[in-house]
């Protein structure tokens, strides 16, 4: 974090986080935590993470819809798919991209998230983990956060022997405490379990066929084995309190995946089908949450009487037709 | 003797493009598809550096990034194409000297 450009460009992130962290430390102290408990800076971390995530929710509630809406160009998206079908070479599936992303452009239905909210997030990440840097130091934060709160917030310990500023390569280089060791490790554990879960969730129950057959899912269902191994690399070098944001930011995201899974899935998916008989067995389904894709090039109804034809004239109308 | 001056001269966006290499098979997995534009962010700064450079690449990069918010419509958006090709790029993505005769 010596680097001054980085440093110029996160300190307002740095100042908000600080700040949500004071005021959920304030929140905590008034109803009766001790100001020094490691477990009142965790429940703090906490909040601020409910903080992020909730401030996110728009965000995430105008991809859903964007979604639903793509209901609409459900036909033009399996007309583009069934032009590139079983070509799998490099050139035609960059050319399906292409074509796929301008019909979203055109219609306006883009399913995507877009970079903000992954970018968003990850300063926040490194604004925590620099407030707890300089908190072990004893040192100020760049506002809300006294030097006083500072030195509270790095000395503070959980079980009155591990440091939140700690980390388990510290622990273990120091020779102890083991108790940072063990919590580090917990954590990790928790961490890849809740990953784990999360992206099986998507991967097994809430993505479309044609999605399932892209090497991009088989890419993803490799990295799912690899990311526990990310976990454990990070879960050694980052401080015990930076493991607890990161922590609750996924259980967050599990949450919000399974209920978004549970009722709003996408169309088409295993999910969507589980939806579909779920709200049948209830009685509920009204047929509006599910309009017939197949159904769309209906022939025009006519009040018109089919005219006789002679049998050369009906031979070259078969012709055109 | 212009081959090495030519390498020292990639070095840069030779090393940015490792970097991002990196980044694009361990990191982009693990938030799946988000981008809004094709190509993606990551491939756009990519092809960006590679083409230009790393002070122009990057912030051609920055400026995508920018852009790719939850408002943009999205679409296709390739980097600007150069005028001409001075490099050559091996299968992995490095940039090199345009072998001879090729130009």
């Amino acid at each position: 974090m010596e680097i001054p450009f980085i440093d110029t460009i996160l300190w307002p992130i740095k100042w908000v986080v600080e700040l949500i962290l004071v005021a959920w430390h304030w929140l905590w102290t008034a109803i009766g935590l001790d100001p020094a408990a490691g477990l009142t800076w965790v429940l703090s971390i906490v909040g601020l993470v409910l903080v992020v995530r909730a401030a996110l929710i728009p965000i995430f509630v105008r991809q859903i819809k964007s979604q639903r809406k793509m209901l609409e160009v459900a036909p033009q998206l399996k007309k583009i798919q069934d032009k590139y079908k079983g070509k799998k070479d490099q050139f035609s599936r960059e050319a399906m991209s292409r074509e796929t992303m301008e019909l979203y452009r055109r219609t306006g239905t883009n399913p995507l998230a877009s970079c903000l909210p992954l970018l968003l997030q990850m300063p926040i990440f490194f604004s925590l983990f620099s407030v707890l840097n300089n908190a072990q130091k004893g040192a100020a934060g760049v506002g809300p956060l006294s030097a006083d709160l500072g030195k509270q917030f790095g000395d503070a310990t959980l079980f009155g022997v591990a440091p939140l500023h700690d980390t388990f390569i510290g622990a273990w280089n120091a020779g102890g405490p083991w108790q940072v060791m063990v919590i580090a490790g917990l954590m990790v554990v928790l961490m890849t379990a809740s990953q784990f879960y999360t992206q099986l969730q998507i991967m097994a129950k809430n993505q479309s066929p044609e999605a399932k057959n892209s090497p991009m899912f088989r890419q993803q269902r490799i990295l799912l084995y690899i990311l526990p191994l990310v976990f454990v690399f990070s879960g050694v070098a980052f401080p015990l309190g930076v493991m607890f944001y990161w922590l609750t930011s996924n259980l967050w995201t599990m949450g919000q995946q399974f209920l978004v899974i549970r009722n709003m899935p996408t169309p088409g998916s295993e999910a969507a089908k589980a939806r579909e008989e779920r709200l049948a067995r209830r009685g509920k389904l009204t047929g509006k949450d599910t309009p017939a894709i197949e159904a769309a090039p209906e022939t025009p109804k006519t009040t018109q009487r089919q005219q006789p034809v002679s049998k050369n004239r009906a031979k070259k109308q078969g012709g055109k037709k | 003797m212009t081959s090495v001056v030519t390498a020292i001269v990639l070095l840069p966006r030779n090393l940015a493009v490792l970097v991002l290499r990196g980044y694009r098979a361990v990191i982009s997995p693990l938030y799946g598809d988000v981008c809004r534009y094709y190509p993606s962010c990551s491939a756009y700064t990519l092809q960006a550096i590679q083409q230009r450079g790393v002070v122009i690449g990057s912030a051609l990069g920055l400026y995508r990034i920018i852009r790719c918010h939850p408002w943009a419509k999205g679409g296709v958006d390739d980097v600007p194409p150069l005028r001409r090709a001075r490099y050559r790029l091996t299968p992995f993505g490095f940039v090199v000297a345009a072998s001879h005769g090729k130009g």
